[in-house]
């Protein structure tokens, strides 16, 4: 993953053509976490706190759904990523780049709360097994991927490095 | 409809105990964020930054505090916008919540 150009509102990258394949795989597993996951509360004493955590996973599912159907549209745009002979240059809006770490993000969490690792228990060791393997290593992609998109957006990866 | 002006300061009240009343009136909520070993440290400042129009270094510093002690408390707010608030930070999959302020 290369940034090639960093704009007011485009960045735009290369991509070797396995790079493209994987970020292609991470984006179709999405969405990763279940929707039980989040609590909006530790505490007994909330007001409403049925109704109140009623509206929190309404609200991350009607997210989901927009972060997917937007998935779905990149997946299948032509032309968006240009074939050239390094490989595929694509450009992201800035905005589409908060939704994209959204959704590598979830497929991060969520193989991590697939390994059985909840925040509740984070000192779990994974049992390794084929399953387990392709959890860890959709956890690592994706944050490779995480890493490369938060560094452009934060001025810190200068065009022309890997 | 009347015009007066009323004094912004009451004779014999001082200000102080203005601004404590103001916490038995609206409960304060604190959105928290908690420490996990998933989420990537610079996802997190990101984040913070995104969410609540940080600069990076209060970012990174509500970030470390969640790394090293565990959790963070990001802000107090009134239920309403704690609410908004932790809603942002979970659609980014962060472990936050509110809870409530004893205070």
């Amino acid at each position: 993953m290369k940034l090639l150009r960093t704009g007011q509102r485009q960045i735009q990258f290369e991509l070797a053509p396995s790079e493209k394949a994987l970020l292609f795989h991470l984006l179709q597993l999405y969405p990763l976490v279940p929707s039980a996951h989040h609590r909006l509360s530790k505490g007994r004493k909330m007001p409403d706190r049925e109704e109140n955590q009623r509206l929190l996973e309404e609200s991350l599912q009607a997210r989901r759904q927009e972060n997917r159907q937007q998935v779905d549209a990149m997946l299948n745009e032509t032309g968006r990523f240009v074939e050239r002979p390094a490989g595929y240059q694509v450009s992201f809006t800035r905005g589409e780049i908060e939704w994209l770490l959204q959704v590598l993000n979830d497929v991060r969490v969520g193989s991590w709360i697939a390994l059985g690792s909840t925040a509740e228990h984070p000192e779990m060791e994974p049992e390794m097994s084929k399953q387990t393997m392709s959890h860890v290593m959709t956890m690592d992609i994706a944050a490779f991927f995480e890493m490369g998109f938060l560094s452009a957006v934060s001025g810190e990866f200068q065009p022309g490095h890997e | 409809m009347p015009t007066t002006a009323t004094p912004e300061v009451l004779p014999g009240i001082e200000q102080d105990e203005q601004t404590d009343s103001r916490t038995d009136l609206e409960p304060g909520y604190l959105v928290i964020c908690w420490d996990d070993p998933v989420n990537l440290m610079d996802y997190v400042t990101h984040v913070f930054q995104t969410v609540f129009g940080w600069h990076r270094k209060k970012a990174e510093k509500h970030m470390l505090e969640v790394h090293k002690n565990g959790k963070s408390v990001l802000v107090r707010e009134g239920l309403e916008k704690a609410e908004f608030y932790v809603h942002q930070l979970q659609k980014y999959t962060l472990h936050a919540t509110l809870e409530r302020d004893s205070k």
